[in-house]
C-alpha cells in the first residue's frame, strides 16, 4: 500500500525541486537563466553571485523549511486534536510567539533579538497551554483544544492592544511580521536540521499516529501508551511551529490545508503523509515567496498574503473532485 | 379673535427672525479669521484661538516654534518636542482620539492633521460644532506656510512670519551652496523589517534632492513602499542612508556591509540620519536636512 504511493511521492519531490530552483530564477531583478548556471557552477559577476547565492538560494531555502515544519506541524495537531480544524497556531503558539515579537519590536532591538523574541513567547505559550490543559492530571483532546484556543484568544487581544497603541512609523514591520514574511529569514541551517531529524523521528513512529488518529480508546485498547504519544506529538509539534514562526512570523494557512490536500491524494498513512505534507508545504511556500517577490516588483508583500489565494482554489478544486 | 392673537404674535416672530439674522450674520461681519486650510476648507474664528487642541506631534512642534505652545491645551501621544510639549494633558494617540477628555477641555480650535487622524471622530468633532483646521504639509513650501497659517489662527503672526522666512532663507542657503554639486545617487532607507524606502513625493526625498542627492526610488508610487534587496544591489546607489528606530547607529546599517559588490559598501559611504530630525515636517527637519547635505559632501570628497 505504502509502496504503491512511492511513485506519487517521486514526483511531488520533483515538483519540490522545480519550484525551488523557479524561486533561484525569478526575482525583482531580472536575471538570464546562464547567470544561474554560471553562479551555481562557480563563475559569473559579483552581483549576481550576490543575489543568487546571498539572497535568493538562503531565502528559498528557508522558505521551503518553514513550510515543511508547519505542514507536518499541522499533521501532527489533527492527530493529536482528532480535529480536521486543527493547525499549528490553534494552541495559542503563535500569539505567544507574536506578543514577544511585537514587544521586541517595540523595544526597538534588532532582528536577531526579534526572532528570539518569538522563539522564547512561542516555548512559554506552550508550557502555559500544556500546564493549563494537563496540570490537574485529566487531559483530554478536548479539553487541551479548548484551553489552547482560549490562551489564543488573550494573545489575540494582547496583540491588538500592542497594534492599537504603537506609532504609525512602526505598524508596517508588526504587520509584516503578523502576516508573516520571509525576508529576514535567519540562516536556514536550523530549519532543515529540525525538519529532517523529526521527520526521521516520525516515519518509524507512523503505524502508532495512525491507530491514535482514530481514536484515544482505540489506541489504548490496541496497546498504545496514549498518553506518552500525546506528550511527544504535542511537544514535537510545539517545537516545529516555534521555529517556524522564530523564521517567518506566523504563516497562516499551510498547516490547516496542506495535510488535508495530502489525505486526498496519499490517503491516511501517517507514514507517507507526513514527508508529502513536508514536500507540498515547502513547495507551496517557496511558490507563494516567488511569487510575493515579484508580483508587484520592486516592492514586496508579505508572502502570509498569497500563500492563502494559491491554496484555496487548489482546496476548493481537490475538495469537489473527491466529492463527485 | 383670531386676528388679535395673530397681531400679538406677529412682532415677537418679526425678532426672533431678526435676532437670528443677526446671529447668522454676526460672525461674518466680525470674523477676526478667515483661513483656508490644506483640504480646501474655509474656516472662520471669531476671534484668534486661545485654547487649541493639537492632534498631531509635528503640529505641536510647530505651535511651539512660532510661540504658541502656551496656548495648546491637550495633544496626543509623542508630542516630545520641545521639552515643554511632555507637559501638555494627553487625548490619546494620534490615531484613537479620546473624544469626551478633548472636549471636555473646552477647546476653541481643533487642528487636524489630514491623513493620520481617524476621519469618523473628526466628523464627529465637528458635529459638535468646534471648529477643525486640517494640516497636510508634505513640501518645504508647505511647512512654511504652515507656520504662517498657525500664525494667523493664534494672533501670532510676527513670530510666525520670523519662523517661516528663518525655515526658507536656511534651505534656499542649503541649496545654493549644493543642489548644483555633483548629483550623488542615493538609497534612504526608512525602516529594516521590513526594507523600506520613500518616493520622490516624500519631504525627506525633497531634502536629498536640495543637498544635490537622487534619490534612487523616487518613481515608486507608493509614498513609503516596501522593496526587496535585490533590487539596491541592482542599482547600486553611491550612497546609503537612514534612520532607524533609535538614536543610536543602528545594526542594519552594518548589516550592508557584507555586500562587497555595492559602491556604498566599497567606499563606505553609509550614513546615519537622526530619525527625530527627519520625520516630521517642522523645523527640526531643516537640521536633519543640513546633517544630509554635509554626508553627501562628505561623499563627493571621497
Amino acid at each position: 500500500m505504502v509502496l504503491n504511493l512511492l511513485p506519487r511521492l517521486m514526483l511531488l519531490a520533483c515538483i519540490a525541486l522545480l519550484v525551488m530552483l523557479l524561486g533561484l530564477l525569478l526575482g525583482s531583478v531580472n536575471l538570464p537563466l546562464e547567470s544561474i548556471t554560471a553562479v551555481l557552477t562557480g563563475q559569473g559577476s559579483p552581483l549576481h553571485k550576490t543575489l543568487i547565492l546571498d539572497l535568493r538560494l538562503p531565502r528559498v531555502l528557508a522558505a521551503f523549511a518553514t513550510g515543511g515544519l508547519l505542514a507536518i506541524a499541522g499533521a501532527l495537531m489533527q492527530v493529536l486534536l482528532r480535529n480536521p480544524l486543527a493547525d499549528p497556531y490553534v494552541l495559542g503558539l503563535s500569539g505567544g510567539a507574536a506578543v514577544a515579537a511585537l514587544l521586541a519590536m517595540l523595544a526597538g532591538v534588532g532582528v536577531f533579538w526579534v526572532s528570539s523574541a518569538a522563539f522564547g513567547g512561542a516555548l512559554f505559550s506552550t508550557f502555559l497551554v500544556f500546564g493549563l490543559a494537563y496540570g490537574s492530571g485529566q487531559a483530554s483532546a478536548t479539553r487541551l483544544l479548548l484551553t489552547g484556543v482560549v490562551v489564543a484568544s488573550g494573545w489575540g487581544a494582547l496583540i491588538s492592544f500592542l497594534l492599537a497603541t504603537s506609532q504609525a512609523h512602526q505598524l508596517p514591520g508588526m504587520l509584516y511580521w503578523l502576516m508573516g514574511d520571509l525576508s529576514h529569514a535567519p540562516s536556514p541551517v536550523i530549519p532543515w536540521l529540525v525538519l529532517v531529524v523529526v521527520l526521521l523521528l516520525l516515519i518509524p513512529l507512523g503505524r502508532t499516529l495512525n491507530v491514535l488518529a482514530r481514536g484515544a480508546l482505540q489506541a489504548a485498547a490496541l496497546g498504545v501508551s496514549v498518553k506518552k504519544v500525546e506528550l511527544m506529538i504535542f511537544g514535537l509539534a510545539a517545537l516545529l511551529t516555534a521555529i517556524a514562526v522564530t523564521v517567518a512570523g506566523s504563516i497562516g494557512f499551510v498547516g490547516l490545508i496542506v495535510p488535508h490536500l495530502m489525505r486526498m491524494v496519499f490517503g491516511y498513512d501517517q507514514r507517507i503523509l507526513l514527508p508529502a505534507s513536508a514536500l507540498a508545504g515547502g513547495s507551496l511556500l517557496v511558490l507563494a515567496d516567488t511569487l510575493a517577490r515579484i508580483v508587484i516588483a520592486p516592492q514586496q508583500l508579505p508572502v502570509g498574503v498569497i500563500t492563502a489565494l494559491l491554496g484555496v482554489p487548489v482546496f476548493l478544486l481537490l475538495l469537489y473532485r473527491n466529492n463527485r | 379673535m383670531h386676528q388679535s392673537r395673530f397681531w400679538v404674535v406677529l412682532p415677537l416672530l418679526a425678532l426672533q427672525l431678526a435676532l437670528a439674522a443677526s446671529a447668522l450674520a454676526a460672525p461674518l461681519k466680525t470674523a477676526a479669521v478667515e483661513i483656508t486650510d490644506d483640504t480646501g476648507q474655509v474656516l472662520q474664528l471669531a476671534k484668534t484661538a486661545q485654547r487649541m487642541i493639537s492632534l498631531s506631534p509635528h503640529i505641536t512642534e510647530n505651535l511651539f516654534a512660532i510661540g504658541a505652545g502656551n496656548l495648546i491645551v491637550g495633544a496626543v501621544e509623542y508630542s516630545d518636542y520641545p521639552e515643554a510639549a511632555k507637559q501638555i494633558p494627553l487625548i490619546g494617540g494620534y490615531n484613537q482620539l479620546d473624544i469626551e477628555g478633548l472636549v471636555a477641555l473646552e477647546p476653541d480650535l481643533i487642528i487636524a492633521w489630514h491623513s493620520g487622524n481617524p476621519v469618523a471622530q473628526l466628523e464627529r468633532l465637528a458635529g459638535l460644532g468646534i471648529p477643525i483646521y486640517y494640516t497636510e504639509p508634505r513640501s518645504f513650501a508647505a511647512v512654511s506656510h504652515e507656520l504662517r497659517q498657525l500664525g494667523r489662527l493664534t494672533g501670532k503672526e510676527a513670530q510666525a512670519e520670523a519662523a517661516a522666512l528663518a525655515f526658507e532663507e536656511g534651505a534656499e542657503q542649503l541649496k545654493a551652496e549644493y543642489a548644483q554639486q555633483r548629483p550623488v545617487r542615493v538609497f534612504y532607507q526608512v525602516w529594516e523589517q521590513p526594507l523600506m524606502t520613500l518616493n520622490g513625493e516624500h519631504l525627506i526625498s525633497e531634502g536629498l534632492s536640495l543637498c544635490g542627492g537622487v534619490n534612487i526610488f523616487a518613481d515608486l508610487n507608493q509614498l513609503v513602499p516596501v522593496i526587496s534587496r535585490e533590487v539596491v544591489l541592482a542599482q547600486n546607489p553611491e550612497v546609503i542612508m537612514g534612520g532607524g528606530m533609535g538614536e543610536a547607529t543602528p545594526a542594519w546599517l552594518e548589516s550592508w556591509k557584507k555586500y562587497r559588490s555595492l559602491q556604498a559598501v566599497q567606499e563606505k559611504k553609509l550614513y546615519f540620519i537622526p530619525p527625530s530630525l527627519v520625520q516630521r515636517p517642522t523645523p527640526r527637519f531643516l537640521q536633519g536636512t543640513k546633517i544630509i547635505c554635509d554626508k553627501l559632501q562628505a561623499a563627493r570628497n571621497f
